[in-house]
């Protein structure tokens, strides 16, 4: 059950949704706010992965918010206290016809001019990027080169394990144990020697 | 350290899902999990601003080390400025960077034939600076990719540096070849 009096930060996702739901514009900014704070990360997420494209996936997470929002001040959402499935779904039918827009643009593009690639995200200013670079210097040679393959080069496991010699299952070994370590050392947790990772 | 309530996600799958490998389901039982579990998703959002982060990082041309040419095409389409040089066994090649290069690549050839794995070793003078070790992958044809930070060739003085490429299969090692590169300093362009 929603605690009505429930602050912000200890407001349930539901209570928030219930607080929005059917209220005048203007009355619960600061739910609104928070509801963003929220999911704009889960929704960013998604976009990232069904878009592959990180600006898409900022504006999906615009898109979709403003319009979950709008829908709850208007009462149009049926179960406000499914507020997630609310988004998620939202974002699925957001994010599927943004695919279709971009695969027309795209063809549009290729027809009539050259397009260039999309900026770094606006959402990395809190991660330390000289860090980051550090923590890869850090890992060993052949870490290194399967995260960059994986996560610049864009090149999937099955090529990465032709191109290295390994079976894709140890290249998905290799990345997850760097992926770890690479978390581990931008967030100054336990040295990677000192952690119990499987061996590919 | 932070801990979560649930850690129904494992990094392993976060890591499959934003490499864009998790079967469909998979990925749809972690995105209905994500949004509705507020510890999942600080987790997972912290995951994706980190894998957000890695092509900053490696477009801040500071990460060396053996690379293929996946990765040095990608460079170049970010607009990374990379100066190349490609050595055959024994070459001396007079080497200098200029004051706008971001990255220096070698192309080291050589029979890498049976060779799991190779150390390359940078001298000065006679004495070893640097000596990584990385994988001799299949799409090597003959040669290796190492990627220098051009920020640390300006600064080393007028000097001799000494690659030398090692093989290393099944606990034999194996010289593959010495190259030299002759450093003349940093390059200004006029204007």
């Amino acid at each position: 059950m929603p605690d009505a009096h429930a602050t912000l930060a200890d407001a349930s996702d539901e209570t928030l949704a219930l607080r929005i739901a059917g209220s005048v514009a203007g009355s619960t900014d600061d739910e609104e706010a928070e509801l963003y704070r929220r999911f704009a990360p889960r929704v960013r997420l998604y976009g990232r992965r069904h878009l592959r494209n990180d600006a898409a996936a900022d504006d999906l997470a615009q898109d979709v918010l403003l319009l979950t929002i709008g829908r709850l001040r208007a009462g149009e959402v049926r179960k406000p206290e499914e507020i997630g499935s609310f988004i998620l779904g939202t974002s699925r039918m957001m994010a599927h016809s943004e695919r279709r827009v971009t695969r027309r643009r795209e063809a549009l593009a290729a027809r009539f001019m050259q397009t260039t690639e999309d900026t770094a995200p606006s959402s990395l200013s809190s991660l330390d990027v000289p860090r980051l670079a550090a923590c890869l210097r850090a890992l060993a040679e052949r870490d290194r080169l399967v995260v960059l393959l994986t996560f610049y080069a864009e090149r999937e496991a099955p090529r990465i394990a032709e191109d290295l010699g390994v079976s894709s299952g140890a290249v998905r070994a290799i990345r997850h144990r760097a992926m770890t370590r690479l978390r581990d050392c931008v967030l100054g947790e336990p040295s990677p020697a000192n952690r119990q990772d499987p061996q590919p | 350290m932070t801990t979560n309530a649930c850690e129904r996600i494992a990094l392993a799958d976060l890591t499959d899902y934003a490499a864009g490998e998790l079967a469909e389901a998979d990925a749809a039982a972690i995105e209905e999990h994500v949004f509705s579990c507020p510890d999942c998703a600080a987790r997972a959002a912290q995951f994706d601003a980190l894998v957000r982060a890695i092509p900053a990082s490696v477009r801040s041309a500071e990460i060396g080390g053996f690379i293929t040419d996946a990765v040095l095409n990608r460079l170049a389409r970010d607009g990374v400025r990379v100066r190349t040089f490609v050595l055959s066994p024994g070459a001396m090649v007079p080497c200098a960077v200029w004051d706008d290069d971001e990255l220096m690549a070698l192309r080291l050839r050589g029979d890498f034939s049976n060779a799991g794995e190779v150390t390359l070793s940078q001298s000065v003078g006679g004495t070893e600076v640097s000596r990584t070790t990385g994988e001799v992958h299949g799409g090597s044809h003959g040669e290796v990719i190492y990627a220098i930070s051009a920020a640390w060739v300006r600064q080393l003085p007028v000097v001799d540096v000494d690659v030398r490429l090692t093989a290393h299969d099944r606990g034999q090692e194996r010289a593959i070849a010495s190259y030299r590169l002759v450093h003349g300093g940093s390059l200004q362009r006029s204007s």
